[in-house]
């Protein structure tokens, strides 16, 4: 999978939880997921589990605890991906 | 330092995963440890008890992070005990943090503290179906009238900026304050305490 293609995934799961949309249009690797998207953190979970559901892997709570931009979001899923 | 943090238990019913799906179970694992789970499967109220505990969680961690300065997502290395319906203990890493929470049928706010003061003056509110950027500026509002009052500031020379790690802080004419303060929002619910 190209970045590109993975950003447009992650972008596609964050949208139903994502509350500042300019961010949102803006979005890049650099994006991050509670100060600029403003998901409410408890969110976050489900953004976590469509994440797993999305690419058949299994994030447990030490990968988890990075997930807090898309860029770092990218690194954890490549990683399991790599490693199926 | 001080943290806070409400959650709107109507929105957080709509937003979560429903408690008789599937998802559910893998919510809890990944955010709640084996002991807070019992607490949870023996609690009168399940929801109020789900959100009560995250509440708890969210508050000591907006004090670790105004502590170390380091963003982390880990609800399960957040770790609390109840004391009583009201008061609470939470730990992160070998961090103690005391907790004092507020749990209706619509929200439940909790407030931590690095040594269990209370001398902190906090405020819940709600209002009514507004998008997040009008929740946003009268969160702010309110507190800023309320510090402006207590404090004898100018509330038109006040301003709050956030630090790179989310950590917000209190300027007036753009000079620093040492005031410790935290805000929350969540669905109708918006709550702060300094």
């Amino acid at each position: 999978m190209t970045k590109d293609q993975l950003i447009a995934k992650l972008k596609s799961i964050v949208e139903p939880y994502i509350q500042n949309e300019e961010a949102f249009n803006n979005l890049s690797e650099n994006t991050d997921f509670i100060n600029d998207l403003k998901i409410n953190s408890a969110n976050l979970v489900d953004v976590v589990l469509d994440v797993e559901d999305e690419f058949d892997i299994r994030i447990e709570n030490d990968d988890m605890e990075k997930m807090i931009s898309v860029k770092t979001a990218m690194d954890i899923i490549n990683e399991k991906l790599n490693a199926k | 330092m001080i943290g806070n943090d409400i959650v709107d238990l109507n929105y957080a019913a709509k937003h979560s995963p429903y408690s008789n799906s599937k998802r559910y179970q893998r919510f809890l694992d990944k955010v709640f440890t084996k002991k807070e789970q019992l607490l949870i499967f023996n609690a009168e109220d399940k929801h109020q008890m789900v959100w009560l505990l995250w509440s708890m969680k969210e508050a000591a961690y907006k004090v670790n992070v105004q502590q170390f300065g380091k963003q982390f997502y880990n609800p399960k290395r957040i770790d609390c005990k109840l004391l009583n319906d009201k008061k609470g203990q939470v730990i992160i890493d070998e961090n103690l943090y005391f907790t004092e929470s507020i749990i209706t049928d619509d929200f439940s706010h909790s407030i931590a503290t690095l040594e269990g003061e209370t001398d902190f003056k906090s405020e819940w509110f709600k209002v009514e179906k507004l998008d997040y950027k009008t929740q946003s500026k009268m969160l702010k509002y309110s507190f800023l009238k309320l510090i402006s009052e207590t404090k004898g500031f100018n509330i038109q020379t006040l301003s709050i900026k956030k630090t790179e790690v989310g950590i917000p802080k209190l300027f007036n004419e753009s000079k620093k304050l040492c005031i410790d303060f935290s805000l929350s929002h969540c669905g109708e619910f918006s709550g702060f305490v300094f």
